[in-house]
C-alpha cells in the first residue's frame, strides 16, 4: 500500500525536480502539437528552460549562497559548476532561438503563413 | 516612428545602459555576470538606440559590417589568448602558468587571462546581439520602412 | 625546431582550434578578399592533415593521448582523448570533408548567391571542427556544446540556399535536433546529479559505485541519451527530418550531412554506451536488443521508402536511413566482428554516400536533371560521373571488390557470431532492395534510350570541371581500393574495437 502522505512529502522535498519535469513536458507538448511555428519555438524554449532549472537545482545546497568567497566569512556555498554550465547552455539556447526565429521569418516570406499545416497544404498542392 | 519622448528618454538612458554593461563585463571575474550578461546589456543599448531613432542613424553608430567584424574578432581573440598559453610552453588556455598577471584576488586587474577573455567576449556578445537584430530587421525591413 | 615541438605536443587541441579560428576569420576575409575564402578553407584542411598525421603517428607509437585544456587535470578540467576510435573518426572526417570541399568550391558558385559564399565556408569549417571535437572530447558538457555547434552549423548549411524547401527543412531539423540535444542535456544532468563528475572516465567510476542506489536515474539517463542520439543519427522511427534536409540542401552539404554528420553521433553514442554506463545495467534494460530491432526496421523501411522516390537526391537520403541502420546493427550486435563491421561501414558509407551525393550534384550541375526517370542515356555523355555513381551503387549493394561488400561481410559474420540469424536475413533482403533502387538508375543511364528522340531537344550537358571530377575519381578509387585491400583501415578499427570491448 502506498503511503500518500509520504509520497507527497517526498515530492514536496524534490519540488524543483518535479516542477522542471512538468515544465519539460509542457514544452515538449507545445512543440509537438501546435502547428504555429512561433509556438513551436516557444515550446522549445520552455523545454530548454526546464532542463536548465533541473540542472541548476542539482547544484543547490540548502541555505547556500553564491560562491563569492570573502575572507573571514564561513558560509555554505552552492555548487557553482552547474550554474556556470547552464550559463553556457542559456547562450546556446539563445542562439538556437535566434536562428529558429530567423528561419521563421524566411518561411513567412516564402509561404505567407506561419501555420505548419497550411505550409504542408501549399507544398502538396504545388507538387 | 517619430516620438519625442521615446527619443529623449532613450538618448538619456543609452549611456547609462552602456556604462552598466561595461561594468558587468569588467567585473565578470569578481561578481556574478560577465561577458554574456554584460554583452547582452551593451548590445541592447544599441538596439534601443536603433529602435528609438531609425535604422539609418543606428547603422551610423554601429553598422552591420562593423558588428560582424567585431563579432568574428572577439571569437578569434579568445582563440588567440588560448594560443598564448601554447606559445609560453604550457597547454592551451593556460592562465597563471603562462605568465598572465594574476594580481590580488578581488582587484579589478586580476585573474590573468580571464579578464581579457571576458572583455573580448563581452564585445563579441554585444556585437552578436546587434548583428542578429540587423539581420532579422533587414529581412523584413523593406515592407515596413 | 620549436615549431615542430609545439605541433607534437599540442596537435590535439590545435586541430580543433585551427578549424574554429579559420571559420571566425572567414567573414572578415570575405569582405576583404572574397575569392580567398575557398583557398583558406582548403588550407585549414591541409593544416588538419598535418595535425592528424602527427596524432596517428603518436597514437601508434605511444598509445592513447590525453590532453588537458588549461592545464587543469581531468576531474576539474576538460580533457581531450585521442584513442584509436577517435583517430579513426578524425581520419574519416578529414579525408571525406576535404574531398567534398574541393568539389564544393566549384559546385557552390553555381548553387549559392555570391553574397553568402564566404559565409558558407564559415559554417562548413565550424561543422567540421565541431565533429572533430565530438570525436575527441571526453567531457559531457563539452560534448553538449559541440553537439549544439554541429546542429546549428548543419542547419545553416542547409538553409544557406534560402529557397522555400531548404528553409523549411532546416527549421524541421533545428526543432528536432533541439529535442535531441535537450534530451542529452537532461540525461547529463541526471548523471551529474548522482555521479558528480563530467569527465567520462570519472563519471563511469562514480556511476559504477552508486548504480545500485540510484538505478532509476541511470536508466532514465540511458533512455534519454538513446532518444537524443537516435534523433540526431536519424534511426528509423525518428528519421522524419532527414529526407527533406538532405535532399533540398546544396549537394556538398548533402554529402557532408549524409556522409559524416549522422555518423559522428553514432560514434559518440557508442563511446557513451561502452565507456560510461556500467555493464550490469544492460541486464536491467536490454538496450542492445532495442538497437538491433530499431536498426532492422531502419534498414528495411529506409530501403522501401527509397524505392518509391522520384527525386534522385531524395532517394539517396532515404538510402542513408537504411545505411545508418547497418552502423547501429554493428553497435547492437556487441561482439567484435559485428562492431568491426559497423565501424568499417561508417568509413565505407562516408565514402560511397558522399560520392553518390556528389555525383548527383554533378548531374544537377551539368544538366539540371533531378528526376530519376529523366536520366536515361546520360551515362555515355557523362562517363566520369555515372562511372562514380555505378561504383557507389555497387558498393551500396555490396558487390565483391567494393568496400560495401567487406563491411556487410563483417556484419553478416557478426550476426552469426551472436547467433542472431534473423538479422542476417535482414542484411540479405536489404541488399536485394538496394539492387532494386540503384541498378535501374545505372542500367537506364548507360543502356536506356530516350523515347522521343526527335521531338525533344537533346539534354544540354555542360563540361564537368576538373575540380569536380577529381574528388569523384578519388572517392571511386577509394571505394575499390578499400574493397580489395581493407586491411589498411582495419588496422585502426580492430585496435579500436579491442579497446572498446
Amino acid at each position: 500500500m502506498i503511503d500518500f502522505a509520504d509520497v507527497a512529502m517526498r515530492l514536496f522535498e524534490n519540488m524543483y525536480y518535479l516542477v522542471s519535469v512538468i515544465l519539460f513536458v509542457i514544452g515538449f507538448h507545445t512543440m509537438l502539437t501546435h502547428s504555429n511555428l512561433i509556438k513551436k519555438v516557444i515550446g522549445m524554449n520552455i523545454m530548454d528552460t526546464a532542463i536548465f532549472l533541473f540542472f541548476v537545482s542539482t547544484g543547490y545546497v540548502q541555505g547556500g549562497v553564491a560562491p563569492i568567497i570573502e575572507p573571514g566569512v564561513e558560509q555554505a556555498y552552492i555548487n557553482p559548476l552547474p550554474t556556470a554550465l547552464i550559463l553556457t547552455g542559456i547562450v546556446v539556447a539563445v542562439s538556437v532561438t535566434a536562428f529558429a526565429l530567423s528561419l521563421v521569418v524566411k518561411i513567412y516570406e516564402h509561404y505567407g503563413t506561419l501555420d505548419a499545416e497550411e505550409i504542408m497544404r501549399i507544398r502538396s498542392t504545388e507538387s | 516612428m517619430e516620438d519625442l519622448i521615446v527619443r529623449m528618454v532613450s538618448r538619456i538612458v543609452v549611456p547609462f545602459i552602456q556604462v552598466y554593461g561595461f561594468y558587468v563585463i569588467l567585473h565578470g571575474h569578481l561578481t556574478p555576470g560577465g561577458s554574456f550578461s554584460g554583452g547582452a546589456i551593451l548590445g541592447s543599448s544599441m538596439i534601443l538606440f536603433a529602435l528609438a531613432f531609425n535604422l539609418e542613424r543606428g547603422a551610423k553608430k554601429l553598422s552591420h559590417e562593423t558588428s560582424t567584424i567585431v563579432e568574428c574578432a572577439g571569437a578569434g581573440w579568445f582563440a588567440i589568448l588560448g594560443l598564448v598559453g601554447i606559445y609560453m610552453g604550457q597547454n592551451f588556455l593556460t592562465n597563471k602558468e603562462a605568465g598572465f598577471y594574476m594580481g590580488a584576488p578581488g582587484d579589478l586587474v586580476s585573474s590573468g587571462a580571464i579578464v581579457l577573455i571576458t572583455l573580448g567576449l563581452g564585445l563579441k556578445v554585444a556585437s552578436t546581439v546587434v548583428t542578429l537584430f540587423y539581420s532579422l530587421i533587414e529581412v523584413e525591413g523593406d515592407a515596413h520602412d | 625546431m620549436t615549431f615542430i615541438n609545439v605541433i607534437h605536443a599540442h596537435s590535439t587541441v590545435l586541430l580543433i582550434v585551427s578549424f574554429l579560428l579559420f571559420s571566425f576569420l572567414m567573414p572578415i576575409l570575405e569582405r576583404w578578399k572574397n575569392s580567398w575564402c575557398a583557398t583558406m578553407a582548403v588550407a585549414a584542411h591541409v593544416l588538419a592533415f598535418v595535425f592528424i598525421g602527427n596524432l596517428s603517428w603518436r597514437v601508434f607509437t605511444e598509445g592513447t593521448i590525453h590532453y588537458e585544456l588549461g592545464g587543469w587535470s581531468p576531474p576539474w578540467g576538460i580533457e581531450f582523448v585521442v584513442d584509436y576510435l577517435a583517430l579513426f573518426m578524425l581520419i574519416t572526417i578529414s579525408t571525406v570533408s576535404f574531398l567534398i570541399l574541393i568539389f564544393g568550391t566549384v559546385d557552390l558558385t553555381h548553387e549559392l548567391k555570391p553574397k553568402v559564399l564566404g559565409l558558407y565556408y564559415t559554417l562548413y569549417l565550424l561543422l567540421v571542427g565541431a565533429m572533430m571535437g565530438l570525436a575527441v572530447t571526453n567531457d559531457f558538457f563539452n560534448m553538449f556544446v559541440f553537439m549544439e555547434i554541429a546542429a546549428i552549423s548543419a542547419c545553416g548549411i542547409i538553409s544557406v540556399k534560402s529557397d522555400r524547401e531548404c528553409v523549411e527543412a532546416s527549421f524541421k531539423y533545428l526543432m528536432l535536433s533541439a529535442v535531441g540535444t535537450g534530451c542529452v542535456l537532461l540525461s547529463v544532468a541526471l548523471l551529474y546529479m548522482i555521479g558528480g563528475h563530467l569527465n567520462f572516465a570519472f563519471a563511469a567510476v562514480a556511476i559504477q559505485d552508486v548504480a545500485h542506489i540510484y538505478p532509476n536515474n541511470i536508466l532514465v539517463a540511458l533512455a534519454l541519451f538513446s532518444v537524443g542520439f537516435i534523433v540526431k543519427a536519424a534511426l528509423f522511427p525518428l528519421h522524419v527530418w532527414l529526407p527533406d534536409a538532405h535532399s533540398s540542401a546544396p549537394s556538398p552539404s548533402s554529402a557532408i550531412l549524409s556522409g559524416l554528420v549522422i555518423k559522428i553521433y553514432t560514434v559518440v553514442y557508442l563511446k557513451l554506451l561502452y565507456k560510461v554506463f556500467p555493464i550490469e545495467l544492460f541486464d536491467l534494460l536490454p538496450v542492445f536488443d532495442m538497437i538491433l530491432i530499431l536498426s532492422a526496421l531502419s534498414i528495411f523501411f529506409g530501403s522501401i521508402f527509397a524505392i518509391v522516390q522520384e527525386d534522385i537526391k531524395r532517394m539517396l537520403a532515404f538510402s542513408s536511413i537504411a545505411q545508418i541502420g547497418y552502423v547501429f546493427l554493428g553497435i547492437g550486435l556487441a561482439n567484435s566482428t559485428g562492431l568491426t563491421g559497423g565501424l568499417l561501414h561508417i568509413f565505407n558509407h562516408a565514402m560511397m554516400k558522399s560520392m553518390l551525393f556528389l555525383s548527383a550534384g554533378a548531374i544537377i550541375y551539368c544538366t539540371g536533371i533531378r528526376k530519376i526517370d529523366d536520366l536515361k542515356g546520360i551515362g555515355l555523355k557523362m562517363p566520369v560521373v555515372m562511372g562514380a555513381f555505378t561504383i557507389g551503387a555497387m558498393a551500396m549493394v555490396g558487390i565483391p571488390t567494393t568496400n560495401g561488400f567487406i563491411s556487410k561481410l563483417y556484419l553478416a559474420l557478426g550476426t552469426l557470431d551472436a547467433n542472431k540469424h534473423f538479422y542476417l536475413a535482414i542484411i540479405l533482403i536489404s541488399s536485394f532492395l538496394n539492387c532494386l533502387y540503384y541498378f535501374p538508375i545505372v542500367i537506364n543511364a548507360f543502356f536506356g534510350e530516350s523515347e522521343e528522340e526527335d521531338g525533344e531537344e537533346e539534354i544540354q550537358v555542360k563540361k564537368l570541371p576538373l575540380r569536380m571530377s577529381v574528388p569523384l575519381i578519388i572517392l571511386g578509387a577509394g571505394c575499390m581500393i578499400f574493397g580489395i585491400f581493407p586491411k589498411y583501415i582495419l588496422v585502426i578499427i580492430e585496435r579500436a574495437v579491442e579497446m572498446i570491448l
